[in-house]
C-alpha cells in the first residue's frame, strides 16, 4: 500500500482515537487517585520507569535473557518440529510412532512438565530454553504433517511428468507448496515461546522480563510490575510483526501476496 | 389502493458498500400490485429486482420515494409481509417442525392451535413424516418446501419470493412451480416474485415486470392473460410462446447492458 | 484403526519406561520406573493430596472457565450485535489480544493476593479474549436471511438476537470454547505455579522441590491426564450439541 487514502487516514484517526482516550483516562484515574498508586500506577510513572530501566540497561537486559531463552527454544521446536511433521507425512513408521504423542499431546497443559525439565536439567537456562520448546513444538508439528501432506497431486504429478526423481521432487516442489502452512505453524509457535519463556521465568525465577516482574512484585513496586507488563507485550507485538513480514517476504510468490 | 394492494411512488435506492464510491441501484420505480395478484419481476443479475423486494420487506429503509401496503407505508419488516429466500433461511438447528413454528409462536397463537397448524402445513407441501428431521438431512427441493410452509404458516396477506426456486434442479424446480400453483389455488394471496428465469415468470405470474439494467427501472410489463386456464394448458398455447419471446428478448438486452457494465468496472 | 492399535506407541513408551530405569540404563533418581510411578500415585490418592488438591484446581479452574466463557462470549455477542459497542471496544480487543495473558498473573497478585481470587482472575482474563472473538466472529457470520426470516416472522430485534444470532453463533463459541478450555488448564498450571497455597501446581512444584520425585511425576501425569480427558469430553458435548449440522 503506497499512501493512506483519506477514508483509511479516518478510519485509523478513530481506532487510534479510542486508545488515546484510553491512556488519558489512565492517566486522569491515577491522577484524581481514583484508585491508589498501588493498584494502578499513573501512566506517566510506567513510562517513566520504562525510560529509567532502559537507560540502566536493566530492561534490554532482562529483555535479552527472555529473548535468548524464547528464540533458541523456539528454533529447536522449529527445526525439530518441521522435520518430525515432514517425517509423518512420509514415513508410516513415523507417523506410527508420533501420532499419538502428538494428539495427547496437544491439549495438555506443558507447563506441567515444567518440575520434570527442571528436575533433569538444572534450574538455569537449559531447563526453560527445553520447555519452551517442547511447548511450541506441537503446533509446528502438526501444521508441518499436514501441509507436506496435504500438497496438491497435481502439482506433484505434473513434476514427476517432467522427470523429476523422487527426492528431488520433497526439496523443489513439496517443500515450497507447503512452505506457507509450514509458516503458519510457526507463526503460531512463536508467541507460545514467548510466552512459555515468561512463565519459566516468573516460576523459576533469574534475570529474564518474568523474573524481574516477580522481583517487582514481592517488592509491592507496582510501576516497575507494570512496566514488565508493557515490555513484554511490546516485545511480543514486534516478535509477531516481525514474523508477519519475514513471511510476506519469502512468500512473495503466493497469492497472499496479491491480497496485499 | 383497498385490501392487500401494494404501490411503489418513485422509489429509488442507492447502494453503499463499505469500500467503494455509492451506486444507484433503483432508479424512481414506480408499480402498483392489484390485490391478490401474482407478479414477476423479471431482470438481468444486478438489476435491483431483489433489493425492490427488500425494501417492500421492510428489510432496508426507503430513502427516496414511498411504498404502501394496503395504504399503509411500509416502515419495517413484519409478518403481513412473509418472505422465501433462495437459500432457503431455514433455522438450521431447529426440526422442520421447529423452523414452521417458529413463526406461529411469534403470533401468540395457543399451542393446540399451533401444532394443528404446522402440521397441516407440513402436510400441505407434503413433508408429511419429516417433522423431526434437521435441515441438513434435507434435499434442496425439501428444503424449499419446508421455507414456503413455514411462511405461509403465518398466514401472510402478501408473499414475497426472491429467486426462491433458483438454487434446485430443473426437475425439483418443475414440481415447485406446480407445487406453488396448487397452493396459490386454495389459499391466494398477493404475491411479489422474483427470478431472472422469463419461462418461469410467464408459466406463474398474472403479469410480469421487467427491470432495465443498473439502475434499475420498470422497463415494461407484460399481462400474462391467464384467464383462469390452469398452467399446462397455458403453456401449450401460442400467446405463451409468444410472450415468452419477447419478454426473453426484452431481458437479453438488459442482460447486455449489465454484461458491459461489469466489464467497464461500472 | 481401533483405540488400541493407534496408542500403542504409547504403552511401547510405558513399557520403556519402566524397563530402562530399572535396568539401571538411566538414573532411576531422574527418572523413576513407572511402577515406583503409580505406587507414589496410589499413595497420594489414599493420602487425600490429590484429591483436595485436585478439587482446588478444578474449582478454580471451572470458575475462571465459566466467567471467561459468558462473560466473553455475550460481549463477543453483543458486540457483533450492536455498532456502538462495537467500535468502542473492538480497537482495545484488537490490541490486547497479542499480549501474553500469562504476564498478568503478577498484576492479579498484586490487586488479590496470593489466593484462589488472582488464579481465577488470571484464567478469566487468559479465556476472555479467545471466546471474544469467536462469539463475534460467529455472530458476525450470520446469514442476513436468516435474520430476515425472523423479522419477517414477527420476531422483536432482541427476540431476533437470543433466537436467531446466538444460536448461529454457537459452533464458533463453542469451537472457541475448546481453546478456551486448553488455556485454562495453562494458566492454572502456571497461577499454582506462582502463587502456590493449593493445587495440583503446587503439589507438583512442592514434591519436585522435597525431591519425592516419583510423587511429583505421578502429580504431573495426573494434570496431563486430566487436561487430556477434559478436552475429549468437551469435544464429546460439542458434537452432541452440534448433531444438528451433520
Amino acid at each position: 500500500m503506497a499512501g493512506l487514502s483519506a477514508a483509511s487516514a479516518v478510519r485509523l484517526l478513530r481506532r487510534s482515537t479510542l486508545m488515546l482516550v484510553l491512556v488519558a483516562a489512565w492517566e486522569l484515574a491515577a491522577r484524581l487517585h481514583l484508585t491508589t498508586d498501588f493498584l494502578l500506577p499513573s501512566f506517566s510513572a510506567v513510562m517513566r520507569r520504562l525510560a529509567i530501566d532502559t537507560i540502566s540497561g536493566q530492561l534490554p537486559m532482562a529483555l535479552a535473557f527472555t529473548l535468548y531463552r524464547a528464540l533458541l527454544g523456539f528454533a529447536l521446536a522449529a527445526v525439530s518440529g518441521v522435520i518430525i511433521g515432514i517425517l509423518i507425512a512420509r514415513v508410516r513408521l513415523a507417523r506410527w510412532f508420533f501420532d499419538p504423542l502428538v494428539s495427547v499431546g496437544l491439549p495438555i497443559p506443558k507447563i506441567a512438565f515444567l518440575p520434570v525439565f527442571v528436575l533433569w536439567f538444572g534450574v538455569f537456562d537449559e531447563s526453560k530454553i527445553l520447555m519452551v520448546a517442547f511447548s511450541a513444538i506441537f503446533p509446528v508439528i502438526v501444521e508441518a504433517a499436514a501441509a507436506t501432506e496435504s500438497v496438491d497431486r497435481i502439482l506433484i504429478w505434473s513434476a514427476l511428468g517432467l522427470g523429476v526423481s523422487e527426492r528431488r521432487l520433497l526439496w523443489e516442489i513439496a517443500l515450497p507448496a507447503a512452505f506457507p502452512q509450514i509458516m503458519t505453524g510457526l507463526q503460531v509457535a512463536l508467541p507460545i515461546s514467548m510466552i512459555v519463556a515468561v512463565l519459566t521465568e516468573m516460576a523459576m525465577g533469574g534475570e529474564g522480563l518474568g523474573g524481574t516482574m516477580m522481583q517487582s512484585m514481592r517488592f509491592a513496586d507496582s510501576p516497575g510490575v507494570f512496566a514488565g507488563i508493557v515490555a513484554i507485550a511490546v516485545a511480543g507485538s514486534v516478535l509477531v510483526k516481525a514474523m508477519e513480514i519475514i513471511r510476506r517476504r519469502l512468500l512473495v510468490w503466493h497469492a497472499e501476496a496479491e491480497m496485499a | 389502493m383497498a385490501g392487500t394492494g401494494i404501490t411503489f411512488e418513485s422509489v429509488s435506492h442507492t447502494y453503499r458498500p463499505a469500500r467503494g464510491r455509492p451506486v444507484l441501484a433503483l432508479d424512481q420505480v414506480s408499480l402498483a400490485v392489484r390485490e391478490r395478484e401474482f407478479l414477476a419481476l423479471l431482470g438481468p443479475s444486478g438489476c435491483g429486482k431483489s433489493t425492490l423486494l427488500y425494501l417492500l420487506g421492510g428489510f432496508l429503509p426507503v430513502e427516496t420515494g414511498r411504498i404502501s401496503v394496503a395504504g399503509a407505508e411500509v416502515s419495517g419488516p413484519g409478518p403481513d409481509r412473509g418472505i422465501v429466500f433462495q437459500n432457503f433461511a431455514l433455522f438450521p438447528w431447529k426440526t422442520v417442525k421447529q423452523n414452521i413454528l417458529y413463526g406461529l409462536e411469534k403470533q401468540r397463537l395457543p399451542r393446540v392451535e399451533r401444532e394443528k397448524r404446522a402440521q397441516e402445513f407440513i402436510d400441505l407441501v407434503h413433508l408429511t413424516g419429516f417433522e423431526d428431521s434437521y435441515p441438513s438431512q434435507l434435499s434442496g427441493g425439501m428444503k424449499q418446501r419446508v421455507a414456503i410452509a413455514r411462511t405461509l404458516a403465518i398466514d401472510p396477506a402478501i408473499l414475497l419470493m426472491d429467486e426462491p426456486f433458483g438454487a434446485l434442479d430443473a426437475q425439483t424446480r418443475g414440481l415447485m412451480h406446480e407445487e406453488l400453483l396448487g397452493i396459490m389455488e386454495r389459499r391466494p394471496k398477493t404475491v411479489v416474485f422474483v427470478t431472472h428465469d422469463v419461462r418461469e415468470a410467464v408459466y406463474l405470474a398474472d403479469r410480469v415486470a421487467v427491470m432495465s439494467a443498473r439502475p434499475g427501472r420498470i422497463k415494461e410489463i407484460v399481462e400474462i392473460g391467464r384467464n383462469g386456464r390452469p398452467a399446462p394448458e397455458i403453456v401449450k398455447s401460442r400467446e405463451f410462446a409468444d410472450k415468452v419471446e419477447h419478454l426473453w428478448d426484452s431481458v437479453r438486452k438488459e442482460a447486455l447492458l449489465a454484461q458491459v457494465q461489469r466489464s467497464e468496472g461500472g | 484403526m481401533s483405540a488400541l492399535a493407534r496408542y500403542l506407541p504409547l504403552l511401547l513408551l510405558a513399557a520403556l519406561w519402566e524397563i530402562v530405569p530399572r535396568l539401571g540404563l538411566i538414573d532411576a533418581s531422574s527418572v523413576p520406573p513407572l511402577s515406583a510411578v503409580a505406587a507414589a500415585w496410589w499413595e497420594l490418592l489414599r493420602s487425600g493430596d490429590l484429591v483436595s488438591n485436585g478439587l482446588s484446581s478444578l474449582q478454580n479452574l471451572c470458575a475462571g472457565l465459566a466467567l471467561g466463557v459468558l462473560v466473553g462470549a455475550s460481549l463477543g455477542v453483543l458486540m457483533a450485535w450492536y455498532r456502538p459497542l462495537d467500535d468502542f471496544v473492538h480497537p482495545l480487543v484488537r490490541a490486547l489480544y497479542p499480549m501474553p495473558k500469562s504476564a498478568l498473573i503478577p498484576v492479579m497478585i498484586l490487586w488479590l493476593g496470593l489466593g484462589s481470587a488472582s488464579k481465577i482472575a488470571s484464567i478469566f482474563i487468559g479465556c476472555l479474549l479467545p471466546v471474544v472473538l469467536s462469539a463475534y466472529n460467529g455472530a458476525r457470520g450470520v446469514d442476513r436471511v436468516l435474520v430476515w426470516s425472523a423479522l419477517a416472522a414477527g420476531a422483536s430485534r432482541r427476540a431476533v438476537l437470543w433466537e436467531v444470532v446466538v444460536p448461529s453463533a454457537l459452533p464458533e463459541i463453542l469451537a472457541g470454547t475448546r481453546n478456551a478450555l486448553a488455556l485454562s488448564f495453562i494458566l492454572l498450571v502456571s497461577s499454582e505455579f506462582v502463587i502456590g497455597q493449593r493445587g495440583l501446581g503446587y503439589l507438583i512444584s512442592f514434591l519436585g522441590e522435597g525431591g519425592a520425585y516419583d510423587s511429583m511425576f505421578a502429580g504431573v501425569l495426573t494434570v496431563a491426564a486430566v487436561g487430556f480427558l477434559a478436552d475429549r469430553i468437551y469435544l464429546a458435548i460439542m458434537r452432541s450439541a452440534l448433531a444438528w449440522r451433520d
